[in-house]
């Protein structure tokens, strides 16, 4: 996992060849579309492009010392660690009644930008996104706003891509939300 | 009920409301939420009670500090060079401004950033910039950082502002037994994981706490939605025949509670790994160990805002956690959490992944602790009303007062306090324990 202040992309200096510009849009299409599910609820689709060895990690934020040899981004503690099967769970769990936290839905809205391509291999690419994530809740209009980075492996599969793995580095130490449901990541 | 009064005169009266309502088990609804109720439990309660900051183990080295609060009031955590821990007033003895910037870090030195006087990291001002251009004879020794009293218990670290009152030891009353098998069962005791994690919600501090000392009754309708998980279903075929009820157990001493759940029948250490069997603390007496191995969690508020969890639920476990309900303002807390295990094991990775998924299930992100933050954010919405008092709207904490199948323990079997089969489920005395301490520190007779 990486640590340090802000997750950065490394300087590949790769060329923009016709092949990695095409790659570029494929990936942020993907981004986009996940969004768009996300926002809606449509959570069985989404989780129809997870890959089986998926892991999804959101690491708690610590403020710092500028200079601190720590990381701010926890290596040892998370809000959440899911994988495969507990993310398919979760899922289904947002389907029951008694599901207060979405239960009602929340209004949702993900605004993603500064897409930028990583490593990419033969059939797998690394993509970092930026996102400002709307929730409201309940019906007094109030809402919370959560800012965070994003890491995102993407693996080719004969669908299309899959998401294989994820780091959600959000902006904040204190979690300005009552939580924080798979929609909302 | 004075029903235009002001706000000191309001909460002057619930406070007497709720001494008064307690005897019936109720208490008034508003007290979840109400700016007079808020200033004073700030004042009366966590200015005098024992408040936990951390944990011994995470400040490892000199120097190492972390921003911690006592109710809203900002305090440096810290270890000194000679290794002893302080939770210092964060405010310069000159204009008051704060040292710290950052929730953790370690320095030998807080410099003030205002006019550069410095004390060291066991409070001691050091250096004034022009001292003897500006002072005759400034007294530095008074001028040291005002320091919280601090005491450590098990390694779990606990300070207060007032300086009399009971010692952490007297404060903890028998409760003290159920957190010898909580906090410290093995030989060399528990380390924390990581840095704790924070969540603001909107969410009184006493709801919580209430809740976390033996309110199993929420179980089936706040988390009906994961307990009907495919993987959480095993847990309950573990029970006995007669399910959970019959093996949950609440305990009462004059100011805590908690509840815990135990298998009868085999000894299961919490679902450890066997070799924790080879580790059990020698200090622990023989109904201690017995209690320990025969449990699947143990829980309880220590009182204010302080509650534990060792023991492992559905989602995962085993995992140690104490969680703060801090107040940040009328019906507003920060959730702080942090996660220990047995120090025999921080180095086991399969055990590990264990632990954290257990102690992930009670975060924000969490399948359980999703729900119950929803549930609570309304009872401060609803609190905070002009309902709530014109119709003196009564929170019921009466469950179990006048009769209930719950059976008191009273044969000695289990340790000190008032001990009931069934509790959780059955009787609200965890509540009406918090309910009276509440009351009795509001009320100043403590």
């Amino acid at each position: 996992m990486q640590s340090g202040t802000h997750p950065q992309l490394d300087e590949t200096g790769d060329e923009w060849t016709p092949e990695r510009m095409q790659r570029f849009f494929e990936v942020r299409e993907f981004l986009l579309r996940e969004a768009n599910l996300l926002d809606q609820f449509e959570l069985e689709r989404w989780a129809d492009h997870l890959t089986e060895d998926v892991e999804i990690r959101v690491p708690v934020r610590v403020a710092r010392d500028a200079g601190s040899d720590r990381p701010e981004y926890s290596d040892s503690n998370h809000h959440l660690v899911v994988g495969h099967r507990d993310l398919l769970e979760r899922v289904a769990r947002l389907e029951k009644e008694y599901a207060w936290a979405e239960n009602p839905r929340s209004r949702v809205r993900h605004t993603i930008g500064n897409v930028q391509l990583g490593e990419v291999t033969a059939d797998t690419v690394e993509v970092f996104n930026n996102q400002v994530v709307y929730r409201e809740r309940g019906t007094d209009g109030e809402s919370d706003t959560i800012s965070a980075r994003r890491r995102s492996h993407l693996r080719e599969t004969d669908e299309g891509f899959a998401l294989a793995d994820r780091d959600v580095f959000i902006d904040h130490t204190i979690v300005p939300s009552r939580n924080l449901t798979l929609p909302l990541l | 009920m004075s029903k235009a009064g002001n706000r000191a005169e309001r909460a002057e009266e619930l406070i007497e409301q709720t001494g008064e309502a307690l005897d019936d088990g109720k208490h008034p609804m508003r007290i979840f939420n109400d700016d007079g109720i808020y200033e004073r439990e700030l004042q009366r309660i966590f200015a005098k009670t024992w408040n936990f900051i951390g944990h011994e183990s995470e400040l490892e080295e000199p120097g190492d500090y972390a921003r911690r609060y006592i109710g809203e009031d900002p305090y440096i955590f810290v270890r000194d060079e000679e290794g002893e821990l302080h939770a210092f007033y964060d405010s310069c003895c000159h204009r008051g401004a704060q040292f710290v910037r950052a929730e953790q870090g370690n320095t030998s030195h807080f410099q003030c950033p205002y006019h550069g006087w410095t004390y060291r990291n066991d409070g001691e001002l050091t250096v004034v910039p022009y001292e003897d251009e500006r002072y005759d004879d400034l007294d530095k020794e008074a001028a040291s950082l005002v320091e919280a009293e601090v005491e450590t218990y098990k390694g779990f670290v606990f300070a207060r502002v007032v300086e009399d009152g009971p010692s952490l030891d007297e404060y903890l009353e028998e409760f003290k037994w159920y957190l010898d098998i909580a906090l410290d069962p093995t030989e060399e005791g528990l380390t924390v994981v990581g840095e704790p994690r924070r969540v603001r919600a909107e969410v009184d501090w006493k709801v919580p706490g209430e809740n976390f000392a033996g309110d199993s009754y929420h179980l089936a309708h706040t988390h009906g939605s994961s307990f009907e998980l495919e993987y959480s279903s095993s847990i309950w075929e573990r029970f006995d025949a007669a399910g959970p009820l019959s093996q949950s157990y609440s305990v009462m001493t004059d100011t805590h509670a908690g509840e815990y759940y135990l298998f009868d029948e085999e000894p299961i250490y919490m679902d450890y790994p066997e070799k924790i069997e080879d580790h059990m603390n020698s200090d622990l007496s023989e109904r201690q160990r017995e209690m320990f191995s025969k449990s699947m969690f143990i829980t309880g508020t220590i009182f204010p805002n302080a509650s534990i969890w060792h023991g492992f639920n559905p989602i995962g476990g085993p995992w140690a956690s104490i969680r703060l309900w801090r107040p940040v303002g009328p019906g507003e807390s920060e959730i702080v959490s942090w996660l220990l295990v047995p120090k025999e094991l921080e180095d086991d990775e399969e055990f590990l992944e264990r632990a954290k998924a257990g102690y992930q299930s009670l975060s924000p992100g969490g399948v359980l602790e999703a729900d119950d933050t929803e549930v609570w954010s309304g009872i401060s919405e609803s609190s905070n009303s002009a309902t709530a008092i014109e119709r003196d709207v009564r929170a019921d904490i009466s469950g179990g007062l006048e009769e209930s199948d719950a059976v008191p323990i009273t044969d000695g079997s289990h340790g000190p306090g008032e001990v009931i089969r069934a509790g959780p489920y059955l009787d609200e005395v965890y509540a009406r324990t918090l309910f009276n301490s509440w009351h009795e520190f509001m009320s100043e007779q403590r």
